[in-house]
């Protein structure tokens, strides 16, 4: 049937590789009616607007028990395709009252209000689906991967491109010395610009507005201070603020650090250090450049990863054929090694060495690492069904988080910061460490 | 000699060269008109651009050394600037020369002061530096223009052979290059004492002025102080705003060259020195914000020049608006990069150099390497007096050419205004020196030459 040809793992793979979320049509989204009722996950999704009404429809063959969003406006359209489920506006009520029918919970909200959220889940012994950035802060990354530990629950973060061909491929022919030994990663995103950009380098707005009738404004703000509502917070534009968001580098970073992540071992680097452009106490910078510098891993020698954003780019390097496009329009990134280079678009998408020549000579191992069956959500799904751990658990997802993170310490600290991950400290700016984790409004707490 | 007259002019010197943009406050017993009868060995200047920059080249040659201003051209003659801001306004110089000849129009002054005039000093906004030296130097006059030397590449080669032509003594106004500091990094690199160098970073901390337009701003009305008409000169004629002059042009294309073109000039000027830095291979760039109006807020462009004579192939990288290279592990905790207003970090295959804006205070890095190293002879000629007076004796044939005569400045210029064609479109440019040409981009090429305005011819 010509309709149905686009199946999920094509959309996986198209989404994937532009992590810009196409519109779906709605014949490939939907309960599919081929999962069994009582094997049906029950879930609860905080935040349903924006990525988590995409993750809602990807999840559509499991059942969900409750919906809350602080903004009816914006969680619309989701509400509408779940007429007789009970909504909320506060996730606390949500969990209190919906304890006993909730297996899972999905979370989806700003960045400000990830932690807070997947915690309360997590000690309620609930399977969560957290979007990237985990947490806004380092502290709660670390807090939250040692709770999915210590309540058992099966966990994943929403870094979609984790579920991917791609990312298998960039990681077995690394490892496979592919390109030698790696020295040096360039990794890059057009964000803050973009067609799903947001402005950042921003002055607090000065003029405040009335709250409109749809939004619960004090439950938006959660653990962020309180602040006259202004639109130029929300929706959608607050990952260019510090208090809600974690600017380009905590949205596109969880993608395209991702397979660099995964496949060099990075683990926590050295020292970070960063330049940046119109950066404001309150808001992310217009563009910025990182570079992260880790140590030596196992038989890896060290390496260093570079990270340019709002529109900065490395230099083109000579083996990418004239004409040839460097990553695509979310970004890419550029792995340097002492025997070739190998690029790839977005998070993980269309790995090839460079120049093209090497690719058509290059001798691919075996497939060793596991393949996800499904999407990013499926692999969750099956996670909280058998206890198998999904594939960017918290394990996994706590530590890059927290190196992605780190990024915006250097940015805030604006002097090169050395890391002692083991001690969550910055050992050199004592100004640094206070952004490890902050602090939250009263009646909040992790 | 009292107290009070004990700043010398070779500290002034230093002390204005150091922020060329924040102009220090020169108390006034420095300033003033001298009111002597000029000696005869003294030579008759003109200036076109008489705030600004412009004000500190007339102090230097016409107070600091003493040597006749004969006339006096600005489009702007809006009241004087209170002392203070170390800003000021072209009438703050008219008013220390009642006796020389006053004009708007420097077509009308050379026309009219012809003959009275040996010299013309240019510090107007970028978009004329070009038409006015090159009617100075048609009627044989020596000039002394502005930093960036033009405002395209085309004007910089068109200047650079008039000078020849007409046989005029000229200097671009890259103070830096009359100093110490450029002449120590190139007698060390072309010492070896840091081997091959293979790259080179250099930054500044500027726009310090708005850039990243998308959008003209609506006209207003034009102050009666200002000719309107010829402040655009060779410009696209387009309505006035108070954000286009007097001094935020900079960040405007049509007008203006951006940082690179502000202080690409000082800073790549001890690159290009010391490392004969000719036409690049390419230079490609990225840019957050940049329009077909105004430069980006911050920009990192990157040059790849082949090897020259003895010396290998070398990248140069340039940060601005905030962007910066990495800390190099050999700079000692807690010490600054370069200065307040930028640096380059030179690195080769032995080592690495690092020094502030201007080339100001060369160091091998870490410090220990500095200790260690034995300087070599100081064979290139010093200047002595600073950039002002190094062109008043070329002027003068005490000298055969001033330290940044068009030759050399003409080279320089060039490199600058490169990094600009990148800029613009975002791209690798790939550089055809000899035939002035991008081979690789119409759009980035058709910015290095311009159309004139109806009436401007260079």
């Amino acid at each position: 049937m010509k309709k149905n040809n686009l199946t999920r793992r094509d959309f996986l793979a198209a989404a994937s590789a532009t992590a810009a979320f196409s519109i779906v049509p709605s014949y490939v989204l939907g309960a599919n009616g081929q999962t069994p009722p009582s094997d049906k996950l029950n879930i609860a999704a905080i935040g349903c607007g924006g990525m988590g009404g995409v993750n809602i429809n990807m999840l559509g063959a499991q059942n969900f028990a409750a919906l809350c969003d602080v903004d009816d406006k914006r969680a619309k359209d989701t509400f509408e395709k779940y007429p007789n489920v009970p909504k909320y506006k506060d996730y606390r009520k949500m969990l209190e009252k919906h304890d006993k029918e909730i297996d899972a919970v999905l979370i989806a909200t700003p960045d400000h209000t990830h932690a807070v959220a997947a915690m309360a889940a997590i000690k309620m012994g609930k399977h969560v689906y957290v979007q990237k950035p985990m947490a806004h802060d380092i502290y709660e990354a670390r807090e939250l991967t040692k709770a999915a530990r210590k309540y058992k629950v099966m966990t994943q973060m929403g870094n979609q491109g984790h579920a991917t061909e791609e990312i298998r491929l960039v990681r077995e022919w690394l490892q496979a010395g592919a390109i030698g030994n790696v020295t040096r990663v360039h990794a890059w995103t057009n964000r803050p610009g973009g067609p799903w950009g947001w402005a950042q380098g921003r002055d607090v707005p000065q003029k405040p507005k009335p709250v409109p009738a749809y939004l619960d404004w004090d439950l938006w703000l959660g653990t962020a201070g309180n602040r006259p509502y202004h639109p130029a917070y929300c929706p959608g534009v607050w990952r260019g603020w510090w208090d809600f968001g974690t600017g380009a580098l905590g949205d596109m970073g969880c993608h395209i650090i991702d397979p660099i992540f995964w496949a060099l071992d990075l683990g926590a680097p050295d020292s970070v250090e960063a330049s940046s452009v119109e950066l404001k106490p309150h808001s992310a910078p217009i563009a910025s450049m990182i570079t992260y510098k880790f140590g030596a891993r196992g038989n890896m020698p060290a390496v260093e990863m570079i990270w340019y954003d709002g529109g900065l780019k490395p230099a083109r390097p000579e083996e990418l054929e004239p004409g040839r496009r460097m990553g695509n329009d979310n970004g890419g990134a550029i792995f340097e090694g002492d025997k070739g280079k190998l690029m790839f678009s977005g998070a993980g998408g269309a790995p090839r060495l460079i120049p093209e020549t090497a690719m058509k000579a290059y001798k691919r191992p075996e497939k060793t690492i596991p393949r996800i069956r499904g999407s990013h959500e499926d692999d969750w799904v099956r996670a909280c069904k058998t206890g198998k751990a999904a594939s960017s658990n918290f394990d996994y997802a706590g530590p890059l988080t927290e190196t992605v993170l780190l990024g915006n310490l250097a940015i805030r600290a604006g002097e090169k910061i050395y890391w002692d991950s083991e001690n969550l400290k910055v050992t050199n700016c004592s100004e640094a460490n206070k952004l490890v984790q902050r602090q939250y409004r009263q009646g909040w707490s992790l | 000699m009292s107290a009070k007259n004990n700043i010398t002019r070779r500290n002034f010197i230093k002390c204005s060269a150091s922020s060329a943009f924040a102009f220090s406050v020169v108390p006034s017993f420095v300033l003033g008109a001298n009111g002597q009868k000029p000696p005869s060995d003294k030579l008759n200047f003109a200036a076109i651009g008489c705030g600004g920059m412009g004000y500190w080249n007339i102090y230097k040659v016409g107070e600091a050394e003493k040597e006749n201003i004969v006339a006096l051209c600005d489009v702007d003659t809006r009241e004087a600037a209170k002392p203070g801001g170390g800003w000021f306004n072209a009438s703050n110089t008219y008013q220390k020369y009642p006796d020389a000849a006053k004009f708007k129009d420097f077509r009308k002054m050379l026309e009219k002061q012809g003959k009275n005039i040996d010299a013309v000093i240019i510090a107007t906004p970028d978009n004329t530096h070009a038409v006015a030296a090159m009617a100075c130097m048609q009627m044989g006059k020596h000039v002394f223009v502005q930093k960036p030397m033009t405002h395209n590449i085309y004007e910089s080669r068109v200047l650079v052979k008039a000078a020849h032509k007409y046989k005029v003594k000229t200097q671009m106004g890259n103070q830096g290059h009359s100093d110490e500091g450029i002449r120590l990094i190139k007698e060390w690199i072309l010492d070896g004492a840091i081997g091959n160098v293979t790259q080179v970073h250099c930054w500044t901390n500027r726009p310090v002025w708005p850039q990243g337009m998308k959008t003209r701003p609506p006209k207003m009305e034009v102050p009666k102080t200002l000719a309107w008409d010829l402040w655009l000169g060779p410009a696209p004629y387009r309505d006035y705003n108070y954000q286009y002059c007097p001094g935020a042009w900079r960040g405007w294309w049509d007008f203006g060259t951006g940082v690179l073109g502000d202080m690409g000039c000082h800073i790549l000027d001890p690159i290009v020195w010391a490392l004969d830095l000719k036409s690049p291979e390419y230079v490609e760039s990225d840019s957050p914000g940049g329009t077909i109006e105004s430069p980006p807020k911050s920009s990192k462009i990157h040059y790849k020049f082949g090897p020259r004579g003895k010396m290998c192939a070398v990248d140069v990288t340039w940060y601005d608006g905030g962007l910066m290279p990495d800390r190099p592990g050999e700079l000692e905790q807690g010490r600054q990069m370069g200065d307040k207003e930028g640096g380059c970090l030179f690195v080769g295959d032995k080592g690495k150099l690092m020094c502030g804006a201007y080339g100001r205070g060369p160091r091998l890095i870490p410090e220990t390497k500095m200790k260690e190293y034995k300087r070599p002879a100081k064979t290139i000629k010093r200047v002595k007096g600073g950039h002002e007076k190094d062109w008043i004796r070329a002027c003068k044939g005490e000298i055969d050419q001033s330290s940044s005569n068009f030759d050399v400045a003409g080279q320089l210029n060039e490199v600058v205004l490169l990094g600009n064609l990148a800029l613009r479109v975002k791209d690798r440019v790939y550089w055809d020196g000899e035939n002035m040409k991008v081979t690789n981009n119409a759009e980035a090429d058709s910015y290095v030459r311009r159309d004139y305005r109806q009436g401007w011819t260079l």
